[in-house]
């Protein structure tokens, strides 16, 4: 019985990995065949690279996921500070208000902020897209704040504001220091989740405003599978990946 | 600056000022950019907004009756819920087990076999999805083998059916399943185990009567957590599906940009939005909250 299950989950890791594998593998493929490897080549990459189009597309998602994230950490770290501390009457509407937008299918979500962009005459471009990513990173950023802030002591500040440290003071010295692991893990995953966003983003760009994933998206949807696409799908990988070991430490600082 | 004071003074002292300052900018962020925009849709539906995109006073239901009176509307509407069902079932089938193993037998390294069950999702799900149709191309590596082997002599036709869309759901969200499973058996009381081989179960036995009902929290979490984004899936029925494949998501996609009738695809949004919330509040009602933290 034991022997089965251990050959059924070693299956279920080869599935996973397998089709990332394949494609990261065949990125380096000399050859345009997708199913037969017959040397190793980086002429694909030398290809997307040499491409203004890939580099003006990390640039927009880089840049859109930096402001997204400082502005959802902003507005999250408000929300959680209130839903943390205070008790009061309307408390259970403000739980449904953060959690809404992450049970909302993206889809739904992002075609109704295109009708109202549409409906209010408001041209679409870069800020219409991180608009659009805030609105729904907020929530996420609440609700890992406040995961990571259930075991604040409260104490430390009381101590400060004995010894004469005014509510500011006490706020920038002692408050944001201690909640930097909060900070930091809700703010990574506020990147990650702008950095991958393809829905919002479709919806919600104008003329000539591409992310990465955006990039990818339309050449997957054109042409399909291509030697090409698999060499810049695995350069996106690289990248994700570079955030998720990021991610990775910061959970772990924020553990001890 | 001495008013300046007294204005800080005050706020300083009152704890509902405090409050509603730290609360306004978030709430007034979402409340134009996150929920406006579902009253507008919401407008649309009720045919309160006419062709010139003007607020006008003439609510009707006639764009409710035409998308409940369609029935190609409610065939894809059942294929929804239909490809959604098979691909939870499936990422139990594959995830229980999974998570059982790394739970139950394994006794070192039970932490970096659960990294490793993350580390592909931590690739973005466009990319997993892209991945997907890599492998499973006409031209792709599993034919390849598969006709190498004389396994089959024609390549398989898997893309742009529904065994494409739902082989690739079941990929993207299994970590979806495997988690708050995973999570809910670590917490298991192993004492309990014990105490019903004591008494004298067997192995099957102890888990049926045992495990399984204990590890409902766990299953139905998951149940949630890969059911809603399935059931609105719009990335890979648009990329791996045909035409026949088409899910709602992919539905309302078409009437608001291919139609452009966006009357009829407000009000089909709403009917979906509802249908997802009342299914989150039951789940609440039922479970509780606590299911839901990610």
């Amino acid at each position: 019985m034991s022997i089965f299950l251990k050959v059924f989950v070693i299956m279920v890791f080869i599935f996973l990995y397998s089709p990332i594998a394949v494609m990261v593998l065949f990125s380096f493929n000399e050859s345009k065949s997708l199913g037969v490897f017959t040397n190793f080549s980086l002429k694909w990459y030398e290809k997307i690279l040499a491409n203004p189009h890939v580099w003006s597309g990390l640039y927009n998602s880089l840049w859109v996921a930096a402001v997204v994230t400082v502005v959802s950490i902003i507005l999250g770290l408000m929300m959680a500070l209130v839903v943390t501390r205070y008790n009061f009457s309307g408390r259970s509407i403000l739980e449904s208000i953060i959690l809404i937008p992450i049970i909302i299918p993206e889809i739904a979500e992002a075609l109704s902020l295109m009708v109202m962009y549409i409906f209010l005459n408001i041209p679409m471009g870069p800020m219409t897209v991180i608009i659009g990513h805030i609105a729904f990173d907020i929530s996420y950023v609440t609700v890992v704040m406040r995961a990571r802030m259930i075991g604040y002591d409260k104490s430390v500040e009381e101590a400060a504001r004995t010894l004469g440290a005014n509510e500011f003071q006490t706020f920038i010295r002692i408050t944001l220091p201690m909640l930097y692991p909060a900070i930091l893990a809700s703010g990574l995953l506020a990147f990650t989740l702008s950095f991958d966003d393809l829905i919002k983003t479709l919806f919600t760009t104008g003329p000539g405003f591409r992310t990465l994933p955006l990039i990818i998206w339309s050449s997957a949807a054109r042409g399909g599978v291509s030697p090409e696409l698999n060499s810049l799908s695995s350069f996106a990988l690289s990248i994700s990946f570079l955030f998720a070991i990021f991610r990775l430490r910061a959970e772990k600082g924020a553990g001890r | 600056m001495s008013r300046i004071e007294e204005v800080l003074r005050y706020i300083r002292r009152s704890r509902r000022l405090k409050i509603s300052l730290l609360l306004a900018p978030p709430i007034i962020f979402l409340a134009i950019w996150f929920y406006a925009p579902f009253l507008i849709l919401g407008l649309y539906s009720f045919n309160m907004i006419n062709i010139y995109r003007e607020i006008v006073f003439t609510p009707s239901l006639e764009h409710y009756t035409r998308v409940l009176s369609w029935t190609g509307a409610i065939n894809i509407y059942l294929r929804s819920l239909y490809f959604a069902g098979l691909t939870v079932i499936l990422c139990l089938l594959i995830g229980y087990p999974a998570a059982y193993y790394i739970s139950f037998k394994m006794k070192k390294y039970k932490d970096v076999f659960i990294i490793l069950f993350i580390i592909p999702f931590w690739v973005s799900f466009l990319l997993r999805t892209y991945a997907m149709m890599n492998l499973l191309d006409e031209r792709g590596l599993l034919n390849t083998m598969l006709m190498s082997l004389g396994a089959i002599n024609t390549p398989l036709k898997i893309m742009y059916t529904d065994v494409a869309v739902i082989l690739v759901m079941v990929y993207d969200y299994l970590v979806m399943m495997v988690l708050p499973l995973y999570a809910n058996l670590e917490k298991l009381d192993r004492t309990l185990l014990e105490a019903a081989s004591t008494l004298g179960a067997g192995p099957i036995r102890t888990f049926i009567k045992v495990t399984l009902p204990l590890s409902m929290p766990g299953i139905m979490a998951g149940f949630l957590l890969v059911f809603i984004p399935a059931v609105g899936e719009f990335v890979v029925p648009e990329l791996v599906g045909g035409p026949n494949n088409y899910m709602v998501g992919n539905i309302i996609y078409e009437i608001f940009m291919g139609a452009r009738h966006w009357w009829i695809g407000s009000a089909f949004s709403m009917l979906f939005i509802a249908f997802i919330l009342s299914l989150v509040i039951v789940y609440i009602r039922k479970i509780g909250e606590r299911g839901l933290a990610l």
